[in-house]
């Protein structure tokens, strides 16, 4: 019953909340409520004790848990921020809708038929967010969203079609020696790193994560990049638990896959360095933060995987972070639109500082959670061979550089020296001669209060990481598929 | 031959059909092949030894899977149908500014425009039909060197997957690329279901589900598109 209600609970309170869509406070207040509830939901659900439904099992395990209320922690700040910046009419029941999907993924990832379809559809409801306008928008929708949109469609589908496939090769499965066949496992390999390597955006199949930051409201990316990438994530950690012969059998694509993330790690933060953008460079660097955590999973040892769950919980909270700071930086600030502003510190100090922290929470720099997992994520690396050492080196060290850059060029400029006093008025100007005033509102309490309880998180977690990484520990312990270390 | 005929008409019917959507540059002829392409993949998979017959309608015996895909196949065809009919998401003309409502002039007369100048060309099927004679030899080939179930299934899968995607590439209208990804969907749907040791109903329905949700999300950019540039022409949505 509890499972039930866990997947159909916010699937309800989504149709309710459609309804509701035009009156922002009501919704809002309605979904903040509804992701409350969801959440008591999710801390009574028994883990470990599956159930039968329908002929599927269902069952949580504590990752599985402990992501779903992550999840459900940054939606909430999400709402809380929708409440002071203007967001799509229909953000808040789509969100709302994402949310009872990503329940039922994580319940069903035993069943990887059910749950690929399940990751597939929420990325189709998705694409609503992406094209959305304010309600009562005066003017039409954008090109860019909608190539953005159309992008992601067909991404998501492609990405769904190639998890299927390794799954249904999956069922059918045969060694080599037995039928005299080579077996499907390098096939199977290839489909999941190249499904698995969409739906988390890892490079080459990075593009759409940028489109969508770029084009899209930036809680609208929150909710993308945190709920479905994350729920994926799981779902890869899950596969390979379930089907640990993949590993077993493939090491040398789970070398590919290795391989792959830290080359990510570098191609993105290139691609960030060379392209100093509010919007595009921290997008760069969520990829390249995709990639490390990509690593830490095909590393398949447990400092690897301990690294890449906690780089999980600090990614979600990075990513609000600096979506929240962003959403704040955007802000008009009086100058006219096509100004490249590089300022933006010193005319927003707490967003701007804000959003370094954000960034900073991504590299891993300490005293925040992030440390912990790039230590590990090191110590991985180490085990795996001194290549991958020197590979996550560059890597990190060229997400340092793309971050210095763009504090640089956009937030530590010179501050632009304000008029300080007034003109006075000539004989026979004009209304309309006259300089507008520059106001610069101050920056809204309630925002800068979200992020900033998140970075105190973050710096509580980096500074006492212990009960989460033993949770982590506990969780890695679990999994079959881990190498022993010799 | 005759024996073939009697007994594969539903493999070829699938062969027809989803070629008739690679081929194809008018919407009508590309739904009515998504159509008739739901109604083989249905009769094929009604021949086939693993799935039991196990309702009565109407004095025909027929299997629930089947039906259930049929259904969702056939609501997928009226959601892109009526929205192929009717199209555009309207703007509410007095809630948009002065710019919209000028830049939603200036698309309908380029619009109207192109579709003066642009008559069906022979050349527009060059490149579909080079990608129909790669899918057909691929299909046939592929069955023997990765072979997963029956011949037939097999050719069937890899047919329609095959057009699906060459028909994604070869799109020029949001609406064709839409049907590229449901014969994706539907190859996916007959493999599953013909590997399955037993076909279980929620993964079923979930199939059937992400047809439907990929059809509305299809029709929803159409007519949002539709709304905005007044064609659903992709080299439009991209030009700057």
């Amino acid at each position: 019953m509890l499972y039930l209600l866990t997947i159909l609970f916010p699937i309800a309170m989504a149709a309710g909340l459609f309804i509701l869509r035009r009156q922002s406070m009501p919704a809002t207040s309605g979904a903040i409520l509804a992701t409350l509830v969801q959440a008591a939901l999710v801390i009574q659900l028994p883990v470990d004790a599956p159930v039968r439904l329908l002929g599927l099992n269902l069952a949580i395990d504590p990752l599985g848990q402990l992501v779903l209320l992550t999840i459900l922690g940054v939606t909430l700040f999400a709402y809380v921020v929708t409440l002071y910046i203007a967001h799509g009419e229909n953000f808040i029941p789509v969100s709302m809708l994402l949310l009872g999907f990503a329940s039922s993924t994580v319940l069903l990832l035993q069943e990887p038929f059910v749950a690929t379809l399940l990751l597939v559809s929420s990325g189709l409801i998705a694409i609503l967010s992406i094209v959305d306008l304010p309600s009562g928008s005066s003017v039409l929708v954008e090109r860019s969203p909608l190539i953005t949109a159309l992008h992601y469609l067909v991404l998501v589908l492609l990405a769904g079609f190639a998890m299927y496939m390794a799954y249904v090769l999956l069922t059918i499965y045969w060694p080599t020696d037995q039928s005299g066949q080579s077996s499907p496992a390098r096939l199977i390999m290839a489909l999941l790193i190249v499904g698995f390597g969409m739906r988390l955006a890892i490079f080459p199949f990075h593009a759409w994560l940028i489109e969508v930051s770029e084009h899209t409201a930036p809680m609208v990316s929150v909710i993308i990049i945190t709920t479905l990438n994350s729920v994926a994530m799981l779902f890869l950690i899950s596969t390979f638990q379930y089907f640990p012969i993949i590993v077993t059998e493939n090491e040398r694509g789970m070398q590919v896959f290795m391989v792959l993330g830290l080359v990510s790690v570098i191609v993105a933060a290139l691609f960030g360095l060379a392209t100093p953008h509010l919007r595009r460079t921290p997008s760069y660097l969520i990829v390249a933060n995709g990639g490390f955590m990509v690593f830490g999973v095909a590393s398949a040892t447990s400092t690897g995987l301990a690294s890449a769950i906690l780089e999980l919980f600090n990614h979600m909270v990075a990513v609000i972070i600096i979506y929240v700071a962003m959403s704040l930086l955007e802000r008009p600030d009086g100058r006219p639109v096509v100004t490249i502003r590089r300022d933006l510190l010193w005319r927003w100090p707490l967003a701007g500082g804000g959003f370094i922290i954000g960034c900073l929470l991504l590299v891993g720099a300490p005293p925040f959670s992030s440390f912990t997992s790039k230590v590990l994520g090191y110590h991985a690396a180490a085990q795996a061979g001194p290549a991958y050492v020197v590979l996550l080196t560059v890597g990190l060290l060229l997400m340092i550089a793309a971050m210095a850059r763009l504090f640089h060029e956009r937030l530590l400029g010179a501050a632009e020296e304000l008029p300080t006093e007034e003109m006075p008025i000539l004989l026979a100007t004009q209304e309309i001669e006259r300089q507008s005033d520059r106001r610069l509102l101050r920056e809204p309490t309630g925002l800068v209060a979200v992020m900033f309880v998140l970075i105190g998180l973050s710096v509580v977690i980096g500074l006492y990481p212990q009960p989460l990484l033993s949770v982590v520990d506990d969780v890695v312990r679990g999994l079959t598929f881990v190498k022993v270390s010799s | 031959m005759g024996e073939f005929l009697d007994t594969q008409w539903p493999l070829i019917g699938i062969a027809f059909s989803a070629g008739l959507i690679l081929l194809a540059q008018q919407w009508r002829s590309t739904i009515l092949g998504l159509f008739f392409n739901y109604l083989f993949v249905a009769a094929f998979l009604s021949q086939q030894q693993f799935i039991t017959p196990d309702l009565d309608i109407a004095g025909m015996m027929v299997s629930t899977t089947v039906l259930v895909k049929l259904i969702a196949g056939i609501s997928a065809i009226l959601i892109l149908t009526i929205t192929a009919l009717t199209f555009s998401r309207d703007y509410e003309a007095n809630a948009l500014d002065e710019f919209s409502l000028a830049e939603l002039r200036r698309q309908a007369r380029r619009a109207q425009r192109q579709r003066i100048v642009a008559p069906m060309r022979l050349a527009d099927f060059i490149v579909p039909l080079w990608a129909l004679i790669l899918a057909a030899i691929a299909s046939l080939i592929l069955p023997r060197l990765y072979p997963i179930g029956s011949e037939e299934v097999d050719f069937a899968w890899y047919w329609l997957t095959l057009t699906g995607i060459f028909t994604i590439v070869t799109a020029n209208d949001l609406l064709k690329l839409g049907l590229g990804l449901l014969l994706c969907v539907s190859s996916i749907d007959l493999l599953y279901t013909a590997i399955a040791s037993s076909v279980q109903v929620f993964p079923l329905a979930m199939l059937g589900l992400t047809t439907i949700v990929l059809s509305l999300s299809v029709s929803y950019l159409s007519g949002l598109m539709y709304g905005r540039l007044k064609t659903l022409q992709l080299n439009e949505l991209y030009q700057r």
